[in-house]
């Protein structure tokens, strides 16, 4: 019996046994869940394409090229004159030819080193998260090498591991059915699209930036610093090369007229006249150009003299240059920038330039090989973007926006992967020739030809080179940070990667849904960048974006924007245009010829009329599928107006675009629209909202233009926008349930709720998302009442019966690798200096026992509180001849728990190596800290409204309903009023009502209007059950016993729980640690610091009076310290105590009494039977006698002995004996010592 | 090759055969009880004296799990 496939359509139902048997029976055809998978596609599908079909590398590779390598030396200008003037040849260097032809990636496989491992060498996403390592894959290349002309010699070089996205093609889940994926120890529905680097799950975030290939006019204050004459107009193309890689080239308009052409490259900007790159693309003349830029002679753009009157002084400033022909321009330009284009000197100038215009002007247009045509085409499109500056400048169109959506596309992480791999393998590359020439000269100047290189140069030469690439894309991932010569054409340097934090599965899944516009742009003073545009309809939602900061600049793309991967098939396309009647004259007028593009390649031109009909023609083909028209295709139609976006035809297939679906009206089919095109599209949103003879598309749902995230909020129609953007964040930091394999992961800190239940109030889409399989919450029984008080300012009451039945009852593990391993990475082999276990011959206490077992490890299941010992170990010195690991000195060393929360050892997991060779050296300990609500604890409904548990209100005197149903949980009417979360009290009701019927609400936003509202909706379903209409109940008083004089509204509400928890935030000193150079407590939760008491506290407590509470904060519970001063100098710092010796305690007694009865009042807690002098011994060493050296005078022969005193030199002195003690501040007396250093006296005065 | 007749080349093997013979722990084999985990993989008991290469023996894993104390875990509930 062969099962049917797996069900893939989901409903608003609650499918109990479907689902059951969903998780009892992982499916083994495919997930039941496509939604899921899909919303990560972006991520698994470009790192495929790196390898896969579209061959992403492999382009890459084509554009490193060649690299060429020169022996002997170059010869300096003056041996260069003396040989020309023998009349002799150059002299012959060989070169030296290197090239990869091909890079292979594996799959994780245990290294070679590994003989233990027989029957599966294969290496799985699961065991890098147990063994928390790196999961990683042996990247392979081919290179090749040629010396002269000889014949081409290869070599397999193994360029380190490197990691490997999870289920993708060159991971071993790729196609992995649920059942299997459990089987490997995975979700069932795992997604995959993230990297395992060091055991951390980490991604690459989507970034925006600039639509490839498309010239954009951009007005930008910051032009102007360029340089003399500089403009703010600008136009600018990010040109993107086959290998995903970008190249911008900008033109600039200087006040005179002319253009400069501006690229950036490793890291350096460069400006060339425009008219040299145009002349070097094609052999030309400058009536052609001027033609090809205004127009035929008869054409409507002769007229325009602004543009007329510009071309000709960009013709006329360049006859300076005296530079005519293409190999004239080229050769210049190769020249000029042979010192950054990395060619080998024996290249010709020409080739220079040819190099020159390959690499950097407009590559998208061709990168290798590059034909005649393309360069042509190269030729055409600056012409272009010419026209359009122009056009910029005298105002006839409007700048581009490049912060909205429809002028940009999304950096996807897979690609950002490979421009980094390629530009890896390119410095691998350039880096051997350094080398080959460094063994040259170790050689006593050998040549390539000689037959020692052909033998070290593999063995000698490439293995001195720094091969590990996948060390340096190792780093990439850990640490977001990219290293990087050329900059890869981006803003930013860090900051590439997060971690994808499993807290709950909302805060996953969003990891991936996100986009972030770059770093740069967070430190921007200007909000314009974080605005929310029209444009983004559809494909970033409007609601999910976090408050704060990074408002704006981190989105999330709404749930049904989908992102190309692959380029799509498009030559027939150019024939199908010129049939349509695009043909290849032009005019600079755009009322008469404008101009038709496909991915950044002008195909032709047509009249404005032409424009619409075209597209229109297109458009219906596309959807029909007729004329190999590709569905995905976006054809952005911008039609002709005064002074707005500059007209023409734009058409896109190539990959990172955003495109989602709507419905084409005219076949009643899905049509895909991108962004660029939707503002010049008549997409209705609602059947209400179609114009006749005008409207195109209608969008399938208005919810499309929501997150997943965004969807799951009830009734989000009805709420104020801010609590839905509130409720984005706060879902995404619930205590939830962050997946079923919990016993297989390893993550620090993991969530875990342990009574989550399916909300009663859901949308479909909640199910087709699979969100079931993660609850996040509990519906509560919630009344909206004012009682007890402790339901005051946010804080809610729960039903102490409800918490003992386990209501938002919680779990944290925790993660901690307990390594014996020096963390020393330098040495390469690392040595076992200590084993697990307690030492032979040592003494164990019994107690020691009860939490370690014989090797040395914790029970499993035991309770471990702060302190407790949880490893034994002992060092060991390896012994050769008995092949083993001897203990010399028989002491045992523990490793202690350290947190200060008790926890239970959940699991213990032995980390072996890779090689299967060594000895236990680190156990990876999850420990399960239970945490039920306390007091304190946050929790939130669905609606951004968050509060605090205030109390555990005894189920006995909570009020109760004439069914004696009791609430869960009591929140404050004044919640709502300001707030406008009327959602909620819709879900409230609807809950209820599902709840007594027994079916789940769709809680789907804008399905209720003013006439069929939803209060009637679900009015009515109570009314059924036999409740008030309006969701209100009397309720009586669980203390009087007496009914409320109001009826109280009281439903089913999903409440969450957040992570935020009292256990991990209070903070509470009284005395503790302090700073050691200034004695006041240091700060911080985790050092058990104290909280500041502030200017502004400081302020009102004196406000207040309370000086009592200030000294006591700001004295006694910080540095206060009792110390000498002289009341005659006023100094701290010329008191110094008298050495005994010379002085009888007589002379103590009678000199100073007064200062000793002050210190003996001040330092009252020093009481001892010594009275007064003993107060004085504690501040004044030994004998208690302290003076000011700077009042006293030396002794001379005529003072008393009784008077005099000795310091520790044994010079005697009289007097200064007007010293007392006082508490001060210990900074003061830092303070001071740290001026008199300068030489500054601080001088106190001392009353009483 | 089967992996029965695979040779484990290392003397400090963890194949519980190699017990007998094995001389070489001296006075550490006496103090030192071998343990049984479970493999990650397989879910195989694998006996570990201190000192021995962590993998399983069957399948050669290299992550082991501790086993649940059998002592009695006892706690105040509260």
């Amino acid at each position: 019996m062969a099962p049917s496939a797996t069900n893939t359509n989901w409903s608003v139902q609650y499918d109990t046994l479907r689902r059951e048997n969903l998780f009892r029976n992982p499916p083994k055809d495919h997930t039941a869940y496509p939604s899921l998978a899909e919303s990560i596609r972006p991520h698994v599908d470009s790192f495929n394409a790196l390898f896969e079909d579209s061959k992403i590398l492999a382009a890459g590779l084509k554009d490193i090229g060649i690299k060429t390598f020169l022996d002997g030396e170059p010869e300096t200008p003056e041996q260069k004159k003396v040989r020309m003037a023998e009349g002799l040849r150059a002299p012959k260097r060989n070169r030296l030819n290197v090239r990869v032809k091909e890079v292979f990636l594996d799959k994780p496989q245990l290294p070679p080193t590994n003989k233990y491992s027989t029957t599966n060498r294969e290496i799985y996403p699961s065991e890098c998260r147990e063994r928390h390592s790196t999961y990683r894959a042996k990247l392979r290349a081919r290179l090749e090498f040629q010396v002269n002309n000889g014949d081409w010699m290869e070599s397999m070089r193994e360029l380190g591991n490197v990691p490997v996205m999870v289920r993708t093609n060159r991971c071993h889940l790729q196609n992995a059915t649920p059942e299997e994926l459990v089987r490997h120890k995975e979700e069932s529905e795992e997604l995959g699209g993230y990297f395992i680097v060091n055991g951390n799950e980490k991604l690459i975030r989507m970034l925006i930036v600039g639509k490839r290939n498309y010239p954009m006019s951009i007005i930008r204050g910051s032009f102007v610093k360029r340089g003399h004459t500089y403009t703010k107009f600008g136009v600018q193309i990010r040109s993107v090369r086959p290998d995903q890689t970008s190249q911008t080239n900008v033109l600039h308009y200087l006040s005179d007229g002319n253009v400069t052409f501006r690229f950036s490259w490793r890291k350096n900007e460069f400006l060339v006249p425009v008219m040299m790159i145009l002349k070097a693309l094609v052999e030309t003349n400058d009536r052609e150009i001027f033609e090809a830029l205004v127009g035929a002679a008869n054409s409507k753009g002769m007229k325009n003299t602004f543009v007329t009157d510009r071309v000709e002084l960009l013709l006329r400033t360049y006859q300076a240059y005296g530079k005519h022909s293409k190999s004239d321009c080229r050769a210049h330009l190769g020249k000029c920038f042979r010192p950054v284009m990395g060619v080998s000197q024996d290249v010709p100038d020409e080739e220079v330039g040819t190099e020159f215009l390959r690499r950097i002007v407009l590559p998208h247009l061709g990168n290798y090989n590059v034909t005649e045509t393309q360069d042509y085409d190269k030729f055409k499109m600056i012409i272009f973007m010419i026209r359009k500056l122009y056009s910029l400048v005298a105002g006839d169109s409007a700048p581009d926006n490049p912060d909205a959506v429809s002028n940009q596309e999304v950096l996807l992480g897979g690609f950002l992967y490979g421009m980094i791999l390629k530009e890896r393998i390119e410095e691998w590359l350039r880096s051997l020739g350094p080398i080959a020439r460094d063994w040259s000269m170790r050689n006593s100047n050998a040549k390539f030809t000689d037959t020692a290189f052909e033998r070290d140069f593999l063995s000698k030469i490439v293995r001195r080179s720094n091969e590990n690439i996948g060390q340096a894309l190792e780093y990439f991932l850990s640490t977001g940070n990219l290293v990087s010569p050329t900059g890869l054409d981006l803003q930013q340097t860090s900051g590439y990667t997060v971690m994808a934090e499993k807290i709950n599965f909302y805060r996953f899944i969003s990891h991936f849904r996100m986009i972030h516009r770059g770093s740069f742009f967070a430190q921007l003073k200007t909000t314009t960048v974080r605005k929310l545009l029209p444009e983004s309809w559809g494909f970033l939602c409007p609601v999910h974006t976090p408050d704060g900061s990074p408002c704006g600049l981190l989105n999330h793309l709404a749930h049904k924007c989908l992102i190309a991967t692959d380029n799509l098939d498009v030559s027939s396309l150019p024939r199908t245009l010129v049939q349509l009647g695009v043909k290849g004259e032009s005019s600079v007028a755009t009322e008469d010829s404008v101009t038709v593009q496909l991915d950044g390649r002008i195909v032709g031109f047509c009249s404005p009329e032409q424009a619409r009909k075209i597209h229109d023609t297109l458009r219906y083909w596309k959807v029909s599928g007729k004329n190999n028209v590709p569905l995905g295709l976006e054809i952005g139609y911008i039609p002709n107006s005064n002074g707005g976006q500059y007209p023409g035809i734009y058409m896109f297939s190539q990959s990172a675009r955003m495109y989602r679906p709507v419905k084409y009206l005219a076949l009643d089919k899905t049509d895909f629209v991108g962004p660029f095109e939707q503002p010049y599209m008549e997409i209705a949103c609602l059947e209400s909202d179609l114009i006749a003879g005008l409207s195109t598309h209608i969008e399938f749902t208005p919810t499309n233009i929501l997150s997943i995230v965004a969807n799951m909020t009830p009734f989000s129609d009805y709420n104020q926008s801010p609590r839905n953007m509130y409720q984005c964040q706060m879902s995404k930091q619930t205590m939830g349930t962050p997946g079923t394999s919990i016993a297989h992961r390893t993550d620090n800190k993991l969530y875990r709720l342990q009574t989550g239940q399916t909300p009663v109030v859901r949308t479909p889409l909640y199910n087709a998302y699979g969100l079931d399989n993660f609850p996040n919450g509990m519906n509560a029984i919630v009344a909206i009442i004012s009682y007890t008080g402790y339901d005051m300012d946010d804080a809610m009451i729960i039903n102490k019966s409800s918490h003992e039945r386990g209501f938002g009852h919680g779990t944290i593990y925790k993660t901690k690798v307990h390594s014996l391993a020096e963390k020393d990475r330098r040495k390469s082999r690392r040595e076992v200096k200590k084993l697990f276990g307690f030492a032979p011959g040592d003494e164990v206490k019994a107690e020691v026992r009860n939490f370690i077992d014989d090797d040395g490890l914790p029970h499993v299941g035991i309770r471990v509180q702060e302190g407790d010992k949880i490893a034994a170990f002992h060092d060991v010195r390896y012994d050769a001849a008995s092949d083993s690991y001897v203990n010399v000195d028989g002491i045992t060393h523990f490793l202690k728990y350290k947190d200060a929360e008790a926890g239970y050892i959940e699991s213990i997991r032995i980390m072996g190596n890779e090689n299967g060779a060594e000895p236990m050296q680190s156990i990876s300990v999850k420990y399960r800290i239970p945490r039920k609500p306390i007091i304190g604890d946050k929790f939130s409904s669905r609606h951004g409204q968050k509060g605090v548990c205030s109390q555990l209100w005894p189920a006995g005197d909570m009020p109760f309903s004439e069914s004696g149903m009791q609430p869960d949980l009591i929140i404050n009417p004044h919640a709502f009023p300001s707030r406008m979360t009327i959602a909620q009290m819709i879900e409230s009701m609807a809950g209820k009502a599902g709840a007594l019927h027994g079916h789940p609400q769709d809680c789907t936003p804008f399905q209720f209007s003013e006439e069929n509202t939803a209060t009637d909706y679900f009015g009515h379903q109570l009314k059924k059950a036999g409740y008030n209409y309006y969701g209100n109940e009397p309720l009586y008083s669980g203390i009087t016993g007496r009914e409320f004089a109001a009826d109280i509204y009281m439903g089913v509400v999903y409440y969450q729980r957040l992570r935020h928890m009292v256990n991990d935030k209070f903070q509470v000193r009284t005395t503790g640690p302090v700073n050691a150079l200034t004695g006041q407590p240091v700060k911080g939760r985790a050092k058990g610091g104290g909280i500041r008491v502030g200017e502004m506290e400081r302020d009102s407590l004196i406000a207040h009076g309370a000086a009592f509470l200030l000294q006591d904060r700001l004295m006694n519970c910080s540095d206060s310290q009792l110390t000498w001063i002289c009341r005659c100098c006023g100094s701290f710092i010329s008191t110094q105590v008298a050495v005994s010796g010379s002085g009888s305690s007589r002379s103590r007694n009678t000199i100073n009494p007064g200062a000793l009865a002050a210190a003996a009042k001040a330092a009252p807690n020093q009481q001892a039977p010594g009275g007064a002098s003993s107060a004085g011994g504690a501040l004044g060493g030994v004998n208690g006698i302290v003076r000011c050296r700077r009042c006293a005078r030396q002794a001379t022969f005529t003072d008393s002995r009784a008077e005099a005193w000795e310091d520790g030199d044994g010079l005697r002195y009289v007097g200064g004996d007007d010293v007392t003690i006082v508490a001060v501040p210990g900074v003061l007396r830092f303070l001071d010592v740290e001026l008199a250093a300068m030489g500054i006296r601080m001088k106190f005065k001392v009353d009483n | 090759m089967s992996r029965e007749a695979y040779q484990v080349p290392s003397s400090v093997s963890g194949n519980q055969n190699a017990f007998s013979n094995d001389t070489g722990y001296g006075a550490m084999a006496i103090d030192s009880p071998s343990v049984v985990y479970l493999c990650g993989e397989c879910s195989a008991r694998v006996p570990v004296k201190k000192g021995d290469p962590i993998r399983c023996k069957d399948c050669g894993h290299r992550v082991l799990y501790k086993e649940r104390t059998k002592r009695m875990v006892q706690f105040e509930a509260r």
